[in-house]
């Protein structure tokens, strides 16, 4: 059987600032089906490897291509400013805008049963003419992936999505990503400082560490195993 | 007041004062608008900035062409110029740390401000249409000047009405609105090019305080009871009209400046506003 092509691949990715790398070279494939666990401790270089991954910033040497099918982002949630007023229903269509351009700007338009379906399919339909700012941060979590799920990704792809959430939030949230992984085929790639949710549902893992200088990538066992995080993160990833 | 100042008499001279109440109602619904985007991306430093470099521009036009015989240098050209220069240069500062874009704008309006009061004082010829600039003092427009800022507003309100969600996502949401493919450094220059536009013609014809007053005020006013950007939009053109025209006509009414005026009433209409609005969150519970 052939495996599906690839939503995302890192060629010998270098990642840094201005022209400094602060990450060995990376190679990896991501395919549909996969939950990729990007982890490291905080400042240890998951977010430069996560932006230029994105395209937000330029790779230093070798390329990250993404595939041609739809990337769904959910940035971290406070990376948006609560002043601007939108209801929940207001805030998942502006994932609609994917494709817009100076000589369509109504395509948003069209996409209204996407919208629909990705309100139904995170379950915040009930909240739809609820202030986005008032809502709990779970709740904004599963709004921020009901944006993300508009464009219909192949890859959804979300930095820190449990910082201040409590443990069981914490596991819904990646309950729900694990089930929406499998319904729409998928792969789901989260960066996160916490560990312990990597034994359970990633089946990969890169894991940066400036500081080290090492950057790894392979199945979540293959990382788990190698001696650099078992020496400095001792059982925390053991069951992978 | 004056018994021979009413409502009525000004209405029974409509036709002198037509362009100039009806230039505020345009200039106040078209900043109104572009005012949500200044207030929600923290550039409201900006509009007053840009609206004093738009001073100097045109003071400095008069001195070209009085001075150094330039008399194909109008004063709107002027304005134009310097607005567009002092936008740029805010531009290339974004890329730098925020404090580092604060003292541009400092920079720009010190200039800006002082440049004109400077340079007034070497046509004194104009020193009339200098207070006018800076203040908004003007009863009267002549009609070529709300022609012109009716053609400005028309075009500018019309892109916006065809392009608000490119402009709102690359706002809002600069990092998304890359990742799903806008064309976000054009929508940015864009933005920012109609911001140049809006205020250079404006600031031209009614004075950098009203321009400043009408790209902050009525924003402030819309956002605190609007649901959503598009609604904000909207309110805040209609708020930044009503204001520019009823300031007008209380500038008549109780003798007073009419760029100050309308910049008071659009402070009272904010403060109003923000009251109504924290009723409003208190009953739905969603204060």
């Amino acid at each position: 059987m052939h495996a599906p092509p690839p939503v995302l691949r890192a060629d010998a990715l270098v990642v840094g600032y201005g022209r400094r790398g602060i990450l060995p070279p990376l190679t990896f494939t991501v395919r549909p089906g996969e939950f990729w666990a990007l982890i490291g401790r905080n400042g240890g270089g998951k977010t430069t490897l996560l932006r230029t991954l994105l395209g937000l910033l330029p790779p230093i040497a070798g390329a990250a291509e993404r595939g041609a099918a739809g990337l769904g982002y959910v940035p971290q949630r406070g990376d948006y400013d609560l002043n601007v007023p939108a209801r929940v229903i207001d805030f998942v269509r502006g994932g609609a805008d994917a494709g817009w351009s100076f000589l369509d700007p109504l395509r948003p338009w069209r996409r209204r049963g996407a919208v629909r379906a990705a309100l139904s399919a995170t379950e915040v339909e009930s909240l739809a003419r609820r202030p986005f700012a008032r809502l709990s941060e779970g709740q904004k979590q599963r709004v921020l992936m009901a944006r993300a799920l508009v464009g219909d990704p192949r890859l959804m792809v979300l930095d820190e999505p449990t910082s201040a959430m409590d443990p069981i939030n914490e596991q819904a949230v990646f309950d729900r990503l694990a089930a929406l992984r499998d319904a729409r085929d998928m792969a789901v790639l989260v960066a996160s400082h916490q560990m312990s949710f990597v034994p359970r549902y990633a089946t990969h893992a890169v894991f940066v560490d400036c500081d080290m200088g090492v950057a790894l990538a392979g199945t979540a066992a293959e990382v788990a195993g190698h001696d650099a995080v078992r020496r400095h993160y001792g059982d925390l990833m053991r069951a992978a | 007041m004056d018994d021979g100042l009413t409502l009525g008499a000004f209405f029974d001279a409509w036709p002198l004062f037509r362009e100039a109440a009806l230039t505020g109602l345009v200039a106040g619904g078209l900043l109104g608008v572009l005012g949500v985007y200044v207030v929600l991306r923290r550039l409201v430093f900006l509009t007053a900035a840009v609206s004093q470099a738009a001073g100097l521009g045109v003071v400095a036009a008069f001195y070209a062409q009085l001075h150094l015989g330039l008399a194909w240098l109008s004063p709107t050209l002027g304005a134009a110029g310097a607005t567009l220069g002092a936008v740029a240069l805010v531009l290339l500062g974004r890329r730098g740390a925020s404090a580092q874009r604060d003292d541009l704008l400092g920079v720009a309006w010190l200039v800006g401000a002082a440049g004109t009061v400077a340079v007034g004082t070497r046509v004194v010829q104009e020193v009339q249409d200098v207070q006018t600039l800076l203040f908004g003092t003007a009863v009267a427009v002549v009609p070529e000047d709300f022609h012109r800022v009716v053609a400005v507003a028309a075009v500018l309100l019309i892109l916006h009405g065809w392009w608000w969600r490119g402009f709102a996502a690359v706002s809002f949401d600069p990092d998304g609105a890359r990742v799903r493919g806008l064309p976000a450094r054009g929508l940015d220059v864009l933005l920012f090019a109609t911001l140049a536009v809006a205020v250079s013609v404006t600031t031209r014809v009614i004075g950098a305080l009203p321009t400043f007053a009408f790209s902050v005020l009525p924003a402030v006013a819309a956002l605190r009871l609007a649901p959503n950007v598009p609604t904000a939009l909207m309110l805040a053109g209609v708020v930044g009209a009503g204001t520019g025209f009823a300031g007008y006509v209380l500038a008549f009414l109780w003798e007073l400046p009419v760029g100050a005026t309308q910049t008071l009433l659009g402070v009272a209409v904010a403060a109003v506003a923000a009251a109504l609005g924290a009723v409003l969150r208190r009953l739905t519970g969603a204060g």
